[in-house]
C-alpha cells in the first residue's frame, strides 16, 4: 500500500514537471477565442477541442518536407557517429598508449567547443567546397560533434565487458576484428543503444547548423522551420504547438521505448 | 594486451589493430574539430571585416581583434550574463535533478514508467523548449502571468521576454527545464551503485533519514555529482539554441552570453575576426573551468 503511494507522489511531481508538455496540448486543440484569452482554459472540455490547427500547421508549412529532413540528416549522423565511436571506444578501452591517451583527452576538450563557434569554421568549409545546401554536409557536422562523447560512453561500456570473452573466441580462432563484432558488439547492445539515443536526440536538436548550412527553405530541418513560425508577426500559437507537438513525437516515442537501455547504459558505464 | 608467446609481431599487429580501430575518429576529430579550431586561431589574428569569407586570408594579420574585443565594455558584460546565466541554471537544475533521482530511487510500481516521464524534457529540441516557454511566458495571454494574477502576485502583467530586467530569468527558467533530466539520470545512476546492505545496517542502526543521505548516498555520489556539475556546467556556458530562439540576445543585450555574441559578431555584423576572438575568451574560460575540476575529472574520467 504505502509504495502506492510512493508512486502517487512521484506522479504528482511528474505532472508539475510536465506542465509545459500538457499547456501545448490545449493550446493546440482550444480555438483561438479560448487560447487568446485573459482567463485561459485550464481543463478543456472535450466538446472544445479539435484538431484543426494540426491541418492547418502542414497547409500552412512545409512541415512534412521539414520533418523528413531532419530524420535523413539525424538517421545518417546517428548511424555514422555510432559506428566511429564504437571502433574508437573498443579501442580505448582495451589497449593504452601514449597516442591512446592523448586522443582520449582530446576527445574530452571537444566537449567543450561551443556550436555557435564550431559553424563559423563549417561555414567557411562548406562555402569553400560549395556544400551550402547540403544535407550531406550537415550530416557530417552533426556526426561530428557527437563522436567525443559518445566514445567515451562507449569505452565505459566496453570496460564493463571481460577480456577473456574475446581472447576466448580468439583462441578458439576467431581474429580480433571478429571477436571484436560477433562477441562483444552483441554484449554492448545496451550500451550502443544508449549511445543512439543519445546522438540521435543531438542531431534531431541541432539548429545552430542547420540554420546556418542551409539556406534553402525546402531543405530546412524542423529545428529551424519551428522558430520561422516566431519571426512572423502575430504568432498563431494553436499552429505553432501543433507543429512543435508533431515535431516532437519521434524523438518522445523512441525515448519512451529506448529510455530503459539508456538508464542502465549510464549506470553500466559510471560503474565500470 | 598480453602478447608474450611472440612479443614482436604480435604486439606490433596488436598496436596497429587498436590505431586503425581509433583512426576513423581521429580523422573526423582532425577534420572537422581540430582543423576547425585552427581556422578559429588564425581567423581572430586575420582583422577587419569582410563580407566575403572565402578572403579573409588575405586581410592583414594582428592583434587587432583582441585589442578591440577585449577593450569592449559589451564583451565583459556578456562574461557576466554567460556566468549569471550558466550559475543561474545549473543550482537549480542540480537541486531538481537530486530531488527527482532520491525520488526515484525507490522501489515502487510504475517505476520505470514515471522515471521515463521525470527524464523526458532532455528529449526535447532546445529550440522547441524555448517556443514552448515564449507562450508559457507570453505577457498578455500566458499562463504564468494568469497564475501570478491569480495568486495576487502582480498587478499588471509582466512583458518577460521584452523587459530587459526579465529576460534573463525568462531563458534560465527553460533552461533549467531542458537540464535537470541530465542531472536525474547521472544522479541516480551513481546511487543505484551504492550497495542496498549499507542502507540496510544504517536502518538497523536506527538512523534518520537525513543521516542516511549525508553519510551513505552522498559520499557514493559526490564524485559523479562533480562530473555533471562541470559537464552541465560547460553545456549551459555554451548554450546557444534556447537563448537565440527566444531573444536573440536581446533586449538591449540582457540575454547577450558570449556564444550568443560570438555569433551575432559573425553572422550579424560579419566580424569575423571578433567572432573568432570571442571563441577563444570562451575557450580559455571553459578550460579553466575544466583545469580547477581536473583532479575530480580525472577520478571519474580515466
Amino acid at each position: 500500500m504505502r509504495r502506492w503511494g510512493w508512486t502517487v507522489a512521484v506522479a504528482l511531481l511528474c505532472a508539475l514537471l510536465l506542465f509545459p508538455f500538457y499547456w501545448m496540448f490545449v493550446t493546440a486543440v482550444l480555438p483561438t477565442s479560448q487560447v487568446l484569452a485573459r482567463s485561459p482554459t485550464l481543463l478543456p472540455s472535450i466538446a472544445d477541442m479539435s484538431f484543426e490547427a494540426f491541418r492547418g500547421a502542414f497547409e500552412r508549412k512545409p512541415l512534412a518536407t521539414w520533418l523528413a529532413n531532419s530524420l535523413l540528416v539525424t538517421l545518417g549522423a546517428t548511424a555514422l557517429s555510432l559506428l566511429v565511436s564504437a571502433l574508437a571506444g573498443y579501442s580505448l578501452s582495451r589497449f593504452r598508449t601514449r597516442a591512446q591517451e592523448i586522443t582520449g583527452l582530446t576527445l574530452l576538450l571537444t566537449k567543450m567547443l561551443p556550436g555557435s563557434l564550431i559553424v563559423i569554421p563549417f561555414f567557411i568549409m562548406a562555402s569553400t567546397f560549395h556544400l551550402i545546401d547540403n544535407l550531406f554536409a550537415l550530416m557530417l557536422a552533426n556526426a561530428a560533434v557527437g563522436v567525443p562523447f559518445a566514445t567515451w560512453l562507449l569505452k565505459g561500456f566496453f570496460d564493463g565487458i571481460p577480456r577473456d570473452l574475446e581472447h576466448a573466441a580468439m583462441i578458439d580462432g576467431c581474429s580480433h576484428l571478429t571477436a571484436f563484432a560477433y562477441v562483444i558488439m552483441p554484449l554492448a547492445r545496451t550500451g550502443l543503444a544508449a549511445c543512439a539515443i543519445y546522438l540521435a536526440i543531438l542531431s534531431w536538436s541541432d539548429f545552430v547548423f542547420a540554420k546556418t548550412l542551409i539556406n534553402d527553405q525546402a531543405r530546412w530541418t524542423i529545428t529551424t522551420g519551428m522558430v520561422s513560425f516566431v519571426g512572423e508577426h502575430g504568432i498563431e500559437w494553436s499552429a505553432l504547438m501543433a507543429a512543435g507537438i508533431l515535431s516532437m513525437v519521434p524523438m518522445i516515442v523512441l525515448f519512451l521505448i529506448l529510455e530503459p537501455f539508456l538508464v542502465s547504459g549510464m549506470t553500466a558505464g559510471s560503474q565500470r | 594486451m598480453r602478447a608474450a608467446s611472440r612479443p614482436g609481431t604480435l604486439a606490433r599487429r596488436e598496436r596497429l589493430f587498436a590505431y586503425a580501430l581509433l583512426a576513423p575518429a581521429v580523422v573526423a576529430v582532425a577534420a572537422l574539430i581540430a582543423y576547425p579550431m585552427y581556422l578559429i586561431f588564425s581567423m581572430s589574428f586575420r582583422e577587419g571585416k569582410s563580407m566575403n569569407f572565402l578572403a579573409l586570408g588575405n586581410r592583414p594579420l594582428g592583434l587587432g581583434n583582441y585589442a578591440s574585443v577585449l577593450a569592449d565594455d559589451a564583451t565583459w558584460h556578456s562574461v557576466w550574463v554567460s556566468f549569471a546565466y550558466t550559475f543561474g541554471t545549473i543550482i537549480p537544475a542540480f537541486a531538481l535533478g537530486l530531488g527527482t533521482a532520491l525520488m526515484l530511487d525507490r522501489v515502487f510500481p510504475l517505476r520505470r514508467w514515471l522515471r521515463s516521464l521525470v527524464l523526458l524534457p532532455w528529449a526535447v529540441p532546445g529550440v522547441m523548449v524555448s517556443i514552448v516557454f515564449l507562450w508559457l511566458f507570453d505577457a498578455s495571454f500566458g499562463v504564468t502571468n494568469y497564475f501570478l494574477r491569480s495568486l495576487g502576485l502582480i498587478s499588471t502583467d509582466i512583458a518577460w521576454y521584452t523587459d530587459e530586467s526579465t529576460a534573463l530569468v525568462a531563458v534560465i527558467v527553460p533552461t533549467i527545464w531542458k537540464s535537470y533530466p541530465f542531472f536525474t539520470l547521472t544522479l541516480l545512476a551513481a546511487m543505484q551503485s551504492i550497495p542496498g546492505n549499507l542502507y540496510e545496517a544504517a536502518e538497523v542502526d536506527g538512523a534518520p533519514a537525513w543521516r542516511r543521505f549525508t553519510d551513505i548516498t552522498w559520499p557514493g555520489i559526490r564524485g559523479q555529482a562533480t562530473l555533471a556539475m562541470v559537464l552541465n556546467g560547460l553545456w549551459t556556458f555554451r548554450e546557444f539554441d534556447i537563448i537565440y530562439a527566444a531573444t536573440g540576445g536581446g533586449p538591449s543585450k540582457a540575454t547577450e552570453t558570449l556564444g550568443i555574441r560570438a555569433y551575432n559578431e559573425a553572422f550579424g555584423y560579419f566580424y569575423m575576426g571578433r567572432a573568432a576572438v570571442i571563441g577563444v575568451l570562451m575557450l580559455v574560460i571553459a578550460l579553466a573551468a575544466v583545469l580547477l575540476a581536473r583532479r575530480q575529472l580525472r577520478k571519474e574520467f580515466f
